[in-house]
């Protein structure tokens, strides 16, 4: 038996991960990957909060939420991954220090 | 969840605006090889006709929509009207831009006009996972958007940088989201304030502001909105500085109003919204000194108008003051968006009217509007009278804006807030006289080439000016307007 407060601890540490991965790592690809991370451990903490509540019964309202943001992350990630591409196209390159042309 | 037709009625103008979306694809599919100019008119009517929809909702009282997940109250419907304002000047400010660029297209109007619907939906959320919906539905379209004229390096560098940003503040928002669930049970914002909650809740509340400070841009969230500002294309970055922040306003105050609007949560989040404020209003106008690119600068400003409006948030909190003091207060906010929406919009139209087609290593720089009031007066002066709006001077809207928050921030309470706020503006009149000064006092350097004028960009300018000014000689009935519009339902 798992305990459900486990379910909380490993959200808290993906979502741990993907904060650190947005803000160290140069690369758009892994960063962009990060936010994922982030967006997955929020949907992990929905569903533990929804099949073990700290007060009333098991609500379905978190399960359904994580079926939407599964959804919303995939139109996110198809647009986010046409503006990577429109970057690679006109630069060459992924990495986020290279984008430095709007720097005053 | 019982559905009724009246339910789908009241969302009318969002309704009007995914049609506007989805026909204005259409055209782009079946009418391609025609010219393109019926597009812009077809958004504009569309849009025109969502703004006529909230106005002829304003007559019936609030009412839950869809068993909880939305509400259609005063306050969604006034917020929803400045949002279409919003964007049908972003409509005609794209087509006198982009027509003569050979660069409009149907996706332009379409992507606008789905964001719109995004950000009327998300004024009238009421549930959180109807939040993140709508605010997810308000920035894919916008990431898009700023990637829309793929000239040089600057617009897919600046969707770049807006979209991990903009991402990075959903999953901000939805863990916030998270934990605010898991403390309370529940996601309706009614529903979170009557569970109220511990610890658990506290740290969801702090992630939510976090998340929504991005999108509004405040100060020390706020890194991305110069670079974005400049590298899109101008009327996107209008559509950006009015739509984006009003909605994000709107669903920022009813979260805090609704959800944490119990005084003991009220003592916590205050203090947060106050020093947001404070640290946006002068960190926002010290940024916008420096710039000699009036876009940055324009940027900047969008900054520091986000610190008034936090004050205005701030004043809303009910723990500190009644019922009657927070009504002043949500008007004020409502008011000072209506007059920050026709402003700013109008700022920016003034500056797609000088940007020369063409690549340009400098198309903002204040020289291009260095003796701009012997070649174009018109448009001079509306200039001017927009930059006086901005500055906060009399007679225009943008003063009486102020005036409104800082007395609805005195009335709260927060009187050294509101003297901070004067201070501010004060700083503030520096650059934004600076361009008046420029235009009337400059003569345009020799050699070199005057824009061609443009006659929907010369419309949005005389037309937000002749705004600008007439609310700001007659305030009464947008005030009036925004004084009944408070009904914040479920606070």
């Amino acid at each position: 038996m798992i305990l459900p407060s486990a379910y909380l601890v490993v959200g808290a540490l993906l979502f741990g991960l993907g904060l650190c991965g947005v803000l160290v790592r140069r690369n758009a690809l892994t960063a962009f990957m990060s936010v994922e991370l982030m967006l997955n451990a929020a949907n992990l903490t929905f569903l533990a909060f929804a099949r073990h509540p700290l007060r009333g019964a098991p609500s379905l309202d978190g399960s359904a939420i994580a079926f939407f943001v599964i959804a919303v992350a995939a139109a996110e990630a198809s647009v986010g991954l046409a503006v990577v591409i429109a970057v690679f196209r006109s630069r060459g390159t992924v990495e986020i220090d290279a984008l430095r042309s709007l720097r005053h | 969840m019982p559905v009724s037709l009246a339910d789908i009625l009241a969302l009318l103008p969002e309704i009007l605006l995914s049609l506007g979306a989805l026909l204005l694809m259409m055209t782009e599919v079946f009418l391609a090889g025609a010219r393109r100019g019926y597009q812009a008119l077809l958004a504009a009517l569309f849009t025109a006709a969502a703004f006529a929809a909230f106005l002829a909702q304003r007559g019936g009282g609030p009412r839950v929509l869809f068993g909880g997940f939305a509400v259609s109250d005063g306050f969604a419907l006034f917020a929803g009207a400045t949002i279409c304002a919003g964007l049908l000047v972003t409509v005609v400010l794209g087509a006198g831009f982009l027509a003569p660029r050979s660069a409009e297209r149907g996706e332009f109007y379409a992507l606008a006009l789905l964001a719109a619907a995004g950000m009327c939906l998300l004024v009238r959320a009421e549930d959180l996972l109807f939040v993140f919906i709508a605010l997810e539905l308000m920035s894919v379209p916008t990431y898009a958007l700023v990637a829309y004229l793929r000239t040089g390096d600057r617009p897919s560098e600046a969707a770049f940088k807006y979209f991990l940003l903009g991402a990075f503040s959903s999953a901000l928002f939805l863990y916030g989201a998270a934990l605010v669930f898991g403390a309370t049970g529940r996601t309706s914002l009614s529903g979170i304030a009557a569970a109220g909650g511990g610890k658990l809740l506290l740290a969801g509340l702090a992630l939510v502001i976090a998340g929504l400070s991005f999108k509004i841009a405040a100060v020390p969230f706020h890194m991305w909105a110069p670079d974005v500002y400049e590298g899109a294309s101008t009327p996107v970055t209008a559509f950006m500085a009015v739509g984006v922040k009003a909605a994000s306003f709107a669903v920022l105050t009813r979260i805090l109003v609704t959800a944490f609007g119990a005084p003991a949560l009220a003592a916590v989040w205050q203090p947060l919204v106050v020093a947001l404020a404070l640290l946006t209003m002068v960190f926002g106008n010290l940024l916008a000194l420096t710039q000699r690119n009036v876009k940055r600068m324009l940027a900047y400003s969008s900054v520091a108008h986000a610190g008034y409006l936090l004050v205005a948030v701030a004043a809303a909190s009910r723990g500190f003051s009644g019922p009657s003091a927070r009504g002043e207060a949500v008007s004020s906010l409502l008011f000072y968006l209506a007059a920050y929406t026709l402003t700013t919009a109008g700022a920016f139209g003034a500056l797609a009217a000088l940007e020369r087609m063409g690549p340009d290593p400098q198309p903002w720089d204040l020289d291009r509007f260095a003796g701009l009031a012997k070649r174009r007066p018109w448009a001079a002066a509306a200039t001017a009278m927009l930059m006086l709006s901005l500055a906060g001077i009399p007679p225009t809207v943008g003063f009486i804006g102020k005036l409104l928050v800082f007395k609805a921030a005195v009335d709260a309470g927060l009187v050294p807030l509101a003297i901070a706020g004067v201070l501010a503006s004060v700083v503030g009149l520096y650059y934004y006289l600076r361009v008046v000064v420029v235009m009337y006092m400059q003569p345009a350097p020799l050699g070199s080439v005057p824009t061609p004028a443009s006659w929907p960009l010369d419309l949005v300018l005389v037309a937000t000016a002749t705004l600008v000014l007439l609310f700001g000689l007659a305030p009464a009935g947008l005030a009036n307007a925004a004084l009944s519009s408070t009904g914040l339902l479920g606070g």
